[in-house]
């Protein structure tokens, strides 16, 4: 990924994740909240080649760690949407493309955002953070799962195009 | 990894986990640096939040508002057809007359108590990416707002204030995971701790293990050293059920707060209290009960019509 692209992603980054903090987040979502950060983080890494995705998860990650009203130390998301990053990269190249199908690229995404929201859980538990009661982490990521499902083929065809149109030659 | 790149992409990704984890070792060690970069992040964010916060507030509630579509969809359609040109005025209004009646709550409860307070508006929730419940406010450490203060709502306790910048504060909310607070019940006086479960309920452990809890008892902030991070004598909610279980050392009981925090429009920070609990308990008076008397109507009688001019006998 070229330094240029860094910079972009960077700066879109930043503006999600504005827009998730200040207008998303605003809305009473039925089940739980919906992150339209993470749904779009997570398309973007399957978007990616290998490097183009461990970037931009990291990158995706940063970000997510300036979030003020989290209680994670910063980093966490970072280490979390790299390794889930790797995952998809590995996959992408050992299975199948998983954008050659919407069907197949929309039940990806929400995996790879219940996947992430999963190992935060996972890894904040470790550091001992308290994430509520079971009952209650089974509704977020359940309601996060429904609303990445009904939410993401809105947005796909319009982030497939922007990047694209972000490659530059060498790297189409 | 193997297949998909070669030494290149392992060293990269080595260095970017590597690098994640010195952040994370950084913050847990408690330097200055990651915390001042969510800082600077509220700072930026906290203008943004105010304006979009203003304009999206009646789309914000949309879909809550579906959830009870069914019940009021004739009202609904009548209000539509009648309120068409005034709809959006109507709503403005309508939000401020509801902020304006949780203002006047609020600086009732904190009179009430003898509490300073600052009142503030709620102009974001928590992200839905991370699992802490918190909500920011547009009042900080300009109107004297500090962390660990207490921040109550006009029904009582809403949570404790996290962070602050010069002009907003984000609060932790009663209901978050890591949230405590030791809490008296109001009938006998006993002390206990009072946990927040991500949810509408409130898990309450008693302290004194010959105490006792009833259903219906209400709890009261116990209060802190230096009245922060809790300042005492706040109502916090009442116990709806009791554990009984004959294992346990000390009684546990479930509780609902008094405050919904679903529904915060203003808080208030209480920015300095009396040292002692208020003499009177703050605890929410009950909306009075409208009782309505139907005297049934005297039944009318079905009888021969009584001649106009009754006969006389001579």
């Amino acid at each position: 990924m070229s330094p240029v692209r860094i910079i972009y992603t960077l700066s879109f980054f930043f503006t999600l994740f504005v827009v998730q903090e200040s207008a998303v987040s605003l809305i009473h979502f039925p089940i739980s909240g919906f992150s339209l950060y993470l749904a779009i983080a997570i398309s973007l890494i399957a978007f990616e080649d290998h490097n183009g995705a461990l970037v931009t998860g990291f990158l995706a990650g940063m970000v997510l760690d300036l979030s003020p009203s989290s209680n994670a130390p910063f980093g966490q998301w970072a280490l979390i949407l790299t390794s889930i990053a790797f995952l998809f990269a590995i996959n992408r190249d050992s299975i199948a493309d998983v954008t050659a199908s919407p069907v197949t690229f929309v039940i990806v995404v929400a995996g790879g955002v219940t996947l992430a929201l999963v190992s935060y859980l996972g890894f904040g538990a470790l550091l001992g953070e308290q994430n509520g009661s079971l009952g209650h982490d089974a509704t977020v990521l359940g309601g996060n799962l429904l609303w990445t499902i009904i939410f993401t083929p809105m947005f796909l065809p319009t982030l497939g195009r922007a990047h694209e149109y972000s490659l530059t030659a060498r790297e189409r | 990894m193997a297949r998909g790149g070669g030494n290149r992409s392992r060293l990269l990704l080595v260095i970017l986990l590597v690098t994640a984890l010195f952040f994370i070792t950084l913050d847990l060690r408690g330097v200055s640096l990651t915390k001042g970069s969510r800082s600077v992040t509220q700072t930026i964010l906290s203008p943004v939040q105010r304006t979009v916060s203003t304009i999206f507030s009646p789309v914000g509630r949309f879909f809550g508002d579906v959830k009870n579509f069914g019940k009021t969809n004739a009202e609904l359609k009548q209000a539509l057809a009648t309120n068409k040109l005034l709809k959006s005025r109507l709503a403005e209004k309508s939000d401020t007359k509801g902020q304006l009646a949780q203002l006047k709550a609020v600086l009732d409860l904190a009179g009430r108590g003898n509490y300073k307070v600052a009142a503030a508006r709620v102009i974001a929730r928590g992200s839905a990416s991370s699992f802490s419940q918190t909500i920011t406010i547009d009042a900080g450490s300009s109107s004297g707002i500090r962390s660990d203060m207490t921040v109550i709502s006009q029904n009582g306790l809403v949570g404790v204030v996290k962070s602050t910048t010069s002009s907003t504060s984000i609060v932790l909310l009663l209901s978050d995971p890591s949230f405590k607070v030791g809490v008296r019940i109001a009938r006998s006086q006993s002390v206990g701790v009072l946990s927040g479960l991500g949810s509408t309920e409130y898990s309450l452990v008693l302290l004194d293990p010959s105490g006792t809890i009833k259903t219906g008892d209400n709890l009261l902030t116990n209060g802190s050293e230096g009245n922060r991070p809790f300042v005492p004598g706040v109502p916090v909610g009442v116990v709806v059920g009791v554990d009984n279980s004959a294992a346990s050392l000390t009684q546990t009981a479930t509780v609902n707060s008094y405050a919904n925090l679903n529904d915060l429009g203003i808080v208030s920070v209480i920015l300095s209290a009396p040292t002692s609990a208020p003499s009177r308990p703050l605890l929410p008076t009950p909306n009075p009960t409208v009782t309505v008397y139907v005297t049934p109507a005297p039944v009318p009688v079905l009888s021969p019509t009584p001649s106009a001019s009754p006969t006389r006998k001579k």
